[in-house]
């Protein structure tokens, strides 16, 4: 599963960034940390990007840089 | 540091005493006499949507002054200023989430912190958003710099119901911290007042060296004892415990700079850390960072248990919906559209009547008065005044669009539009940013090329410029509508849509081609803030624009003028040609036709027009005014007193005034303006139509607006991509491909016009 197979209103904790480099670091610098619970806000209207609420505060990102982050769902 | 040799002025002296400087109570009063006051450098850091623009704005007020960073397009503020006897210089940092070394606005605040070195940092923390803010802080420790912390928005945080325990972060990170709220002004005397009481004894306010657990402290012990040993210049030249841990996270420009790539020493001291905790160090070190942080904001940070919906979210819901998202997103760009251009046009056209009436008349009349030879008031009047006249008619442009645009990224919806158009944009390899540059294009491209510094990205903000001269611009429209009303008054509609549709996709094309070339590799990352809305303050957008367009009016003006009477000298030299053909411009003029022949339009008057199109597109209809038609003897009409034309000018500008209102609210009620004004211009050219009857095919003729349509636009947008980007690389290759899509489109349209038998 990863971040951005979860559909608005659903929240995961994640288990892995998959990401390298800059991505990975700048994600990471961002808040998005292994153990976090992520909760997916809105898609785009035209479907990518999308917005997620991370460490009380919101985050947008494209589709393609959320899957590299894998995530197990939580209630 | 910088020592500054400050003459004492009024403002020094009426305020209290400095006792580092008996000299200044000794002298006289009233004397101005050079002391040597030692300023304060204080960097100013902090997240982006901090508040920190704002604070900075509120603190400095006039006394910022904008520039750039060296050799980048990011944004410098500094300001130099007294407060209560002390010299202050605030250094105004780019907004970043951390102090890696991946982005231009990371790198340029750590190169300033680590080789400048100030005296102190301001840090504005985001109250609201308190463990994210503290990540930046945690690295900022790491500097051994004194910190003062600006507990920024903490009216809006105690307003959500947090509690910050101020005194807390204090004990914990050894540093002072003053709550504070920009918007409201409130806490900023004190944060001053606390920034000088720390200068006054900066050694004993040295931050916490906050513990990074056992493993990375015992690396970091290591480190000191093997660098002590063969590298001991190198403990002086860095902050050290930021060189130890930089170089335990295998910061690659950090090892660089220490010349310890790849040392073994290295490897030995951090082999115990990756056997425990593997390889991947940088992710260690954020996640330690981190979780200082999060420690830290449990400590502190009381939130109560259930949060109410807030405006941001019920704000986001109507305006990122699925279905009314984009349409809501169109209206408030049509709006902006409309604004910036309606509200500016009718004081430009006032400033144009200006220059060219009562100032032109008035230079003519003094340079009578001392009998100055007629090429004199020529280059005063045409080169000259013109010249100035030429870049003070952006001026009202370049204020409105950066008022909006300082507005769209204030208020937060600036993301949301990046948001909504993301996947759209990304598709042709630009950003979701890029979409306001381009559609500012339409109306004119200069404010759109300096629109593109709403973009982060070196690389988004540059492929954008280069595309933005594809978009159709206003004053392109003129040389259309002459062309259309000439050769095609029955399809006028659909000529004009063909125009403006040719740019959009060839837009789309080249993004294509640039995404495969020049900028070939990944596509820059979109992960982005969506912050909370928030309502700009005033001054912040007036200082802001102010700013900018006086930055305009300086640096791209000097050049505009120069260029304008380069021109001027091309139009009219050889002194007295009686035939223009013989004016250097149409030497050029003839020099360059044959190369035109293939497009239809091979002669020495469309190519003069042209060339003398690239000063502003305006001119291509008022040259080919000049050229085509034969002058005949113009009665000059009595020209009005030039007190008579200044009491005018006065009622004029009321007019603009009005005007301009009337343009805004006639944005909200759905009517054109400019429609019928269009149609008085193009009947005055009704010569000229008939000349160009007779020198133009229709085909050749909309070969030749092909060719208007997307050659270069103007000097003035040459001139903003240079001045915007600080480099002639991206003005060349977008004069470059310019060049080639006009001759190529044009030849293809001429000769497969005829080809197909339109007539040739």
């Amino acid at each position: 599963m990863n971040l951005a197979k979860l559909k608005p209103g659903e929240k995961g904790r994640i288990t892995a960034i998959g990401a390298i480099g800059p991505l990975k670091r700048r994600l990471m610098d961002m808040g998005v940390l292994v153990g976090e619970v992520v909760k997916v806000v809105k898609v785009a209207p035209m479907g990518d990007p999308i917005e997620v609420f991370i460490k009380s505060y919101n985050l947008s990102l494209r589709k393609n840089e959320a899957e590299g982050i894998a995530v197990e769902v939580v209630g | 540091m910088t020592v500054e040799n400050t003459p004492t002025g009024n403002l020094a002296e009426e305020q209290a005493a400095i006792p580092a400087v008996p000299e200044a109570e000794a002298a006289p009063k009233g004397v101005l006499h050079p002391v040597e006051k030692r300023a304060l450098t204080v960097a100013v850091a902090g997240n982006p949507n901090a508040g920190k623009s704002t604070l900075i704005n509120a603190i400095a007020g006039s006394r910022l002054h904008v520039g750039n960073w060296p050799g980048v397009t990011v944004e410098k503020k500094e300001a130099s200023f007294d407060y209560q006897g002390t010299r202050i210089r605030l250094v105004d940092l780019p907004g970043t989430y951390s102090l890696s070394p991946y982005t231009q606005e990371e790198i340029i605040a750590r190169d300033y912190l680590v080789n400048e070195r100030p005296d102190l940092i301001i840090n504005v923390v985001d109250a609201t958003n308190l463990e994210r803010n503290l990540y930046l802080t945690v690295q900022l420790l790491e500097l051994g710099i004194p910190v003062v912390m600006a507990l920024n928005m903490s009216d809006e945080a105690a307003a959500k119901g947090y509690r910050i325990d101020v005194a807390g972060i204090e004990k914990m990170m050894g540093i002072k911290v003053i709550a504070t709220s920009a918007t409201k002004k409130s806490g900023l005397d004190e944060l001053l007042q606390g920034t000088i009481a720390t200068a006054a004894d900066l050694k004993g306010h040295l931050p916490h060296q906050l513990n990074y657990g056992t493993d990375i402290e015992a690396a970091s012990g290591f480190l000191t004892g093997a660098l002590n040993s063969s590298h001991p210049a190198l403990l002086e030249r860095f902050p050290q415990r930021w060189l130890l841990l930089k170089l335990i996270e295998g910061d690659s420009h950090v090892q660089q700079e220490a010349g310890l790539i790849d040392a073994a020493m290295l490897e030995e001291a951090l082999h115990h850390l990756k056997t425990a905790h593997g390889e991947d160090l940088e992710s260690l070190m954020a996640e330690v960072r981190y979780g200082l942080a999060t420690g830290l904001t449990r400590e502190v940070l009381q939130k109560p248990e259930l949060a109410k919906a807030e405006l941001t979210e019920k704000i986001d819901r109507i305006v990122l919906h699925r279905f009314f998202g984009i349409p809501i997103f169109l209206a408030a760009m049509w709006i902006m559209f409309k604004l910036t251009f309606d509200v500016s046009k009718p004081f430009a056209d006032w400033i144009s009547a200006m220059i060219s009436g009562p100032f032109k008349h008035l230079a003519e009349a003094l340079l009578g008065m001392i009998h100055a030879p007629d090429w004199t008031v020529s280059l005063v009047t045409d080169g000259i005044i013109a010249g100035t006249g030429n870049v003070l008619v952006f001026v009202p442009m370049i204020f409105a669009m950066m008022f909006f645009i300082t507005f769209l990224e204030g208020s937060g919806y600036m993301a949301r539009a990046a948001f909504v158009m993301d996947r759209a944009m990304h598709s042709i390899g630009l950003h979701g940013k890029s979409f306001i540059p381009m559609l500012l294009g339409f109306g004119c491209n200069v404010p759109a090329i300096y629109a593109t510094r709403t973009l982060e990205n070196p690389r988004d903000k540059a492929l954008t410029a280069l595309l933005v001269p594809l978009m159709s611009c206003g004053a392109r429209l003129p040389v259309y509508v002459v062309f259309i009303g000439a050769f095609f008054p029955a399809h006028g509609g659909s000529v004009l849509w063909s125009l403006y549709m040719m740019g959009i996709l060839l837009a789309i094309v080249m993004g294509f081609i640039f995404k495969k070339t020049i900028f070939k590799g990944e596509a820059p990352m979109f992960i982005m803030e969506l912050p909370p809305y928030r309502m700009p303050s005033l001054r912040s957008l007036m200082i802001h624009t102010w700013e900018k367009g006086k930055h305009f009016l300086i640096k791209a003006g000097t050049y505009i003028l120069a260029v304008s009477i380069m021109v001027w000298f091309l139009l009219n030299l050889p002194w007295g040609v009686e035939h223009k053909k013989d004016s250097y411009l149409g030497q050029v003029g003839s020099f360059v036709a044959p190369t035109l022949a293939p497009l239809g339009f091979g002669t020495w008057e469309a190519s003069s027009s042209l060339i003398a199109g690239l000063v502003a597109k305006e001119i291509v209809v008022g040259t080919m005014g000049e050229i085509y038609v034969k002058k005949e003897a113009t009665k000059e009409a009595a020209k009005p007193s030039v007190s008579a034309e200044l009491k005018e000018a006065g009622t004029s500008l009321m007019k603009a005034a009005q005007l301009s209102v009337s343009n805004v609210t006639s944005t909200f009620g759905f009517t054109s303006l400019s429609a019928s004004e269009d149609a008085d211009k193009t009947a005055e050219r009704s010569p000229l139509r008939e000349e160009l009857k007779k020198q133009f095919t229709p085909v050749s003729a909309y070969a030749f607006i092909v060719f208007v349509l997307l050659y270069m636009p103007c000097v003035v947008a040459a001139v903003a991509m240079v001045h915007e980007f600080g480099t002639w690389k991206w003005f060349g290759i977008a004069f470059g491909y310019q060049m080639v899509l006009a001759w190529g489109m044009a030849c293809i349209v001429y000769q497969g016009g005829r080809l197909l038998g339109l007539g040739g």
